[in-house]
């Protein structure tokens, strides 16, 4: 069985566009991070964040039976499942597959039974203006009697609510419009989720069940209900002069988060498929890790335990020595104890090596894209090692002193080898680490 | 060498009890745990009535209960069903077990929302246009809101949660693929067994819907039975000719995964072997399922390879059966595909005619009925098939439990949005 897997398609929604908008901004060091437009987001605390053009488009480019299924249910597809969909469609039409003509199902080359898919996802918000009008129906003086909730408010809801907002409806739409019978999973990881949906994605290919995997991760951060949420515990960066420097990853005067948004989706196959028909491959997933903090909901190991399993169990995976690594793409949140504590679990995953290995993380330019946030790395990676080079972490002008690893400041540095780590945690929660081999 | 997983402990916190044993004596009783809504005022919603677990104290079940203070029922349930696993698997309080290989795999869905003050928020800052006024709605949001209660919301929670409990630093995961989430938990938990990754896994599900978002989407959706508000218990009637949709539940029922040569080792009781899991999608639309069956076809099918058995060998399923005209017309069919001849020989059974319907921790806890099925020989029944359907003609043991021969059972979960796991447990034999 060919249990080797490699990445032919990438596909991106982020602030900074598609894959190759987010390389380039990754690249030049151009923050993405702004007011946010979307909603007044004036009267929070945070009102700033890294969001995606109004313009992306999740039917373009796709066959046009499938560009009027997706029209058609727009309406019942939450941003987060949008984005999701748009990314997965730009990374099958990355990697090259025969999309069909409108006469015949789509990518007729595959077996549909054995393409699946893992998306790492949250649990979305409801969108506000939804419940506006039952709200009106129903309140009395500011507030909702449930019996008028019952008799007033629910009449006058959208029927397909529930659906709109499902966390597993990014799968479900992506599987329905390229006809994917295959496994299909919805991992609420949180910030890790999209790390989370990697792994699981490669081991269902290596236990035969599938033979094509999408793996994706999708979640906006940029609405009412989670700025307040992630406002109220302190996580989001206040204090900013100048947005574009409010997310500081690493650096010893960070702020906190700053709430973004994106998917990001990669395409899996055999490498010996792959090859067979021709196709562009991005890099090979040699290794994958999955452990868990235990210090607590809201809060991490402070000796980065969790992290340091993650990614032990990524390199053992692998089969891959620490100094063998060329770069590593942390998950940096810019939180003082999540930066510290990922930083002490790096030390003691790498040993020596972390003193060498150059570190880079992307949030100084995209903000966090929460669950999209570990294969957005990723993406960004097997692009940034096509010009031979680790990205400089953007906003991280004074390290931390307290983070003992090489961080890449200012300037871009030279890569050597092909080798990278890429890391994601979930506060209180998962670790995930991946190691792969970047086609440079 | 292939590595065998079998089931060493399980916990339940569910509407028909708080233990294993007890719950199982109501079901094989043939008791409804479905009663008019307790948790909120439903009265005046379509449905005013639901399958619900009843006040327990968590301080039972945890070691420090103020940790809990916001967290909400499905975290509560959790806990309860974790550690009753925990010390049904003798692993309760035990330091010679490596924590680095103990994962855990939820299926779970979200803490309850706080709705009071979502519309309150909402509420005050409507304009006249008909929509929201964000300045007004943060003002008001950000004196109102409660920060842990909204952390808690989040669907890893429960995971989280036992993580810090129990010490756990194995692979960690939380599925949420709506009624499928803990039957595909449960079966990736067992692969990251079988490939070495973990020896033991805490895995299962755990939800509750029962808020008044959850049965407002259900009830716009048309998915949940509003009818007979005076006898509900009578609502949950899979494969009746005369249903009229599903029945909310909620709970958790969460099990220890092991290794087989870990679990001798250490002298634990076997309860049964996890011998197959077959997962699939429909790839049909968002809600409707294919009318042919096919995405269930394939799953049942995938875990019957897997487990290497024939439909002959098995004794029982535990039917998804969730009381809706399309669910459980289309699971018939689908068993008709797989099993051919011997569909109608084979009993099938659905436990949400007295359960309701956990939704993500549904098929973890059918799971648990099927293993209990395989130790007492005993077939829990479907509650209220009283009117035959010419589109539903299995074997559906209606009414009351039934004594036969059970070795292997199948378990089907079908998710909205077409996500298809099966399980296949077995008697264990060494």
């Amino acid at each position: 069985m060919d249990r080797r897997i490699v990445i032919t398609g990438i596909g991106l929604v982020s602030p900074a566009g598609d894959a190759a908008g987010l390389a380039d901004a990754v690249r030049t060091g151009r923050s993405t991070v702004g007011p946010i437009r979307q909603f007044d987001a004036s009267a929070f605390p945070s009102g700033i964040g890294g969001e995606v053009p109004g313009d992306f488009d999740p039917s373009e480019g796709v066959r046009r039976e499938q560009r009027r299924y997706i029209k058609k249910n727009t309406k019942v597809m939450a941003r987060d499942i949008q984005m999701g969909l748009a990314a997965a469609n730009r990374a099958l039409l990355d990697s090259g597959l025969p999309l069909g003509d409108d006469s015949q199902p789509p990518l007729p080359t595959i077996d549909h039974a054995r393409f699946g898919m893992v998306f790492g996802t949250s649990f979305i918000p409801t969108t506000l203006d939804d419940l506006a009008g039952p709200v009106r129906a129903s309140q009395t003086d500011g507030e909702v009697d449930l019996k008028d909730w019952g008799t007033k408010g629910i009449p006058q809801m959208f029927p397909l609510w529930l659906l709109k907002h499902l966390p597993n409806m990014h799968a479900c739409h992506t599987g329905v419009l390229w006809d994917a019978q295959g496994p299909s999973n919805s991992l609420t990881c949180s910030d890790a989720g999209g790390l989370v949906a990697l792994d699981e994605a490669v081991r269902i290919m290596a236990r035969g069940t599938a033979d094509l995997m999408l793996a994706g991760g999708a979640e906006s951060r940029v609405s009412p209900l989670l700025l307040m949420r992630y406002a109220l515990l302190n996580r989001l960066a206040t204090g900013a002069d100048d947005p574009v420097t409010a997310s500081r990853p690493f650096d010893r005067d960070r702020l906190g988060w700053v709430a973004a948004e994106g998917a990001a989706t990669v395409m899996l196959e055999g490498r010996d498929a792959a090859e067979a028909r021709g196709a562009r491959i991005w890099a090979e997933v040699l290794g994958t890790g999955v452990a868990t903090m235990t210090a607590g909901i809201n809060t991490c190991d402070a000796d980065g335990r969790g992290v340091a399993l993650a990614v032990g169990r990524a390199l053992d995976d692998a089969g891959v020595e620490p100094g063998g690594l060329s770069a590593v793409y942390a998950h940096g949140p810019a939180l003082e104890k999540q930066d510290r504590g990922e930083a002490a679990g790096l030390e003691a995953a790498l040993g020596d090596a972390a003193r060498t290995i150059p570190v880079t993380a992307t949030k100084g330019v995209t903000g966090h894209m929460g669950a999209a946030s570990g294969l957005a790395d990723l993406a960004a990676a097997c692009q940034m090692a096509r010009d031979g080079r680790v990205p400089p972490i953007l906003n991280c002008t004074t390290p931390d002193p307290e983070v003992r690893l090489n961080l890449v400041v200012g300037e871009p540095r030279e890569m050597q080898g092909d080798l990278i780590l890429v890391t994601a945690n979930a506060i209180g929660g998962q670790t995930a680490a991946a190691v792969i081999r970047v086609n440079r | 060498m292939t590595r065998r997983i079998v089931i060493t402990g399980i916990g339940t916190a569910n509407p028909l009890g708080m233990t294993v044993e007890g719950s199982w004596e109501a079901l094989l009783a043939g008791k409804s745990g479905i009663r008019p809504i307790f948790i909120f005022d439903a009265s005046a919603f379509p449905t005013t009535f639901a399958s619900q677990v009843a006040d327990f104290d968590l301080a039972e079940y945890v070691r420090d209960p103020d940790e809990f203070a916001r967290a909400g029922r499905n975290v509560r349930f959790a806990m309860a069903a974790g550690r009753q696993a925990m010390e049904n698997a003798g692993l309760f309080g035990r330091t010679d077990v490596d924590t680095d290989r103990f994962g855990i795999y939820l299926g779970s869905g979200e803490g309850v929302l706080d709705f009071p003050t979502l519309v309150h928020s909402i509420a005050v800052s409507l304009t006249d246009s008909g929509t929201i006024d964000t300045v007004r709605f943060a003002e008001a949001g950000l004196q109102r809101y409660d920060a842990f209660s909204e952390l808690e919301q989040e669907p890893n929670m429960p995971a989280n949660h036992l993580a810090h409990e129990y010490g756990l630093r194995g692979p960690a995961y939380s599925c949420l693929t709506a009624c499928a989430a803990s039957t595909q938990a449960l079966g990736e938990a067992m692969d990251l067994i079988r490939t070495g990754r973990a020896d033991l896994m805490l895995s299962g599900g755990t939800h509750s819907m029962i808020h008044p978002l959850g049965v407002t989407g259900f009830n716009l959706l048309t998915a949940i039975s509003t009818e007979p508000k005076d006898e509900p218990w009578r609502a949950s009637r899979p494969f009746d000719r005369d249903r009229g949709g599903f029945v909310l539940g909620e709970g958790s029922t969460i099990m220890v995964l092991e290794e087989l040569e870990h679990a001798r080792a250490r002298g634990a009781t076997i309860w049964a072997e996890l011998v197959g899991f077959g997962t699939s999608a429909d790839a049909y639309r968002m809600t409707d399922i294919h009318p042919e069956g096919r995405g269930p076809a394939a799953a049942m099918q995938m875990a019957l390879d897997d487990a290497g058995v024939a439909p002959a060998d098995i004794d029982y399923i535990s039917a998804h059966g969730t009381g809706t005209q399309e669910n459980d017309k289309v699971e018939t069919l689908a068993i008709k595909l797989v099993f051919g001849d011997e569909a109608p020989k084979t009993p099938v059974s659905s436990v949400k005619s007295a359960l309701g319907h956990l939704i993500a921790a549904a098929g973890a806890t059918e799971l648990m009925t099927c293993v209990l099925a395989i130790r007492d020989q005993r077939l829990p029944p479907t509650l209220n098939l009283d009117t035959p359907d010419p589109d539903c003609d299995l074997d559906y043991v209606p009414h009351t439990a039934r004594q036969v021969k059970v070795e292997v059972c199948l378990s089907n979960s079908f998710g909205f949005g077409g996500q298809n796991d099966c399980l296949v447990v077995r008697r264990f034999v060494p």
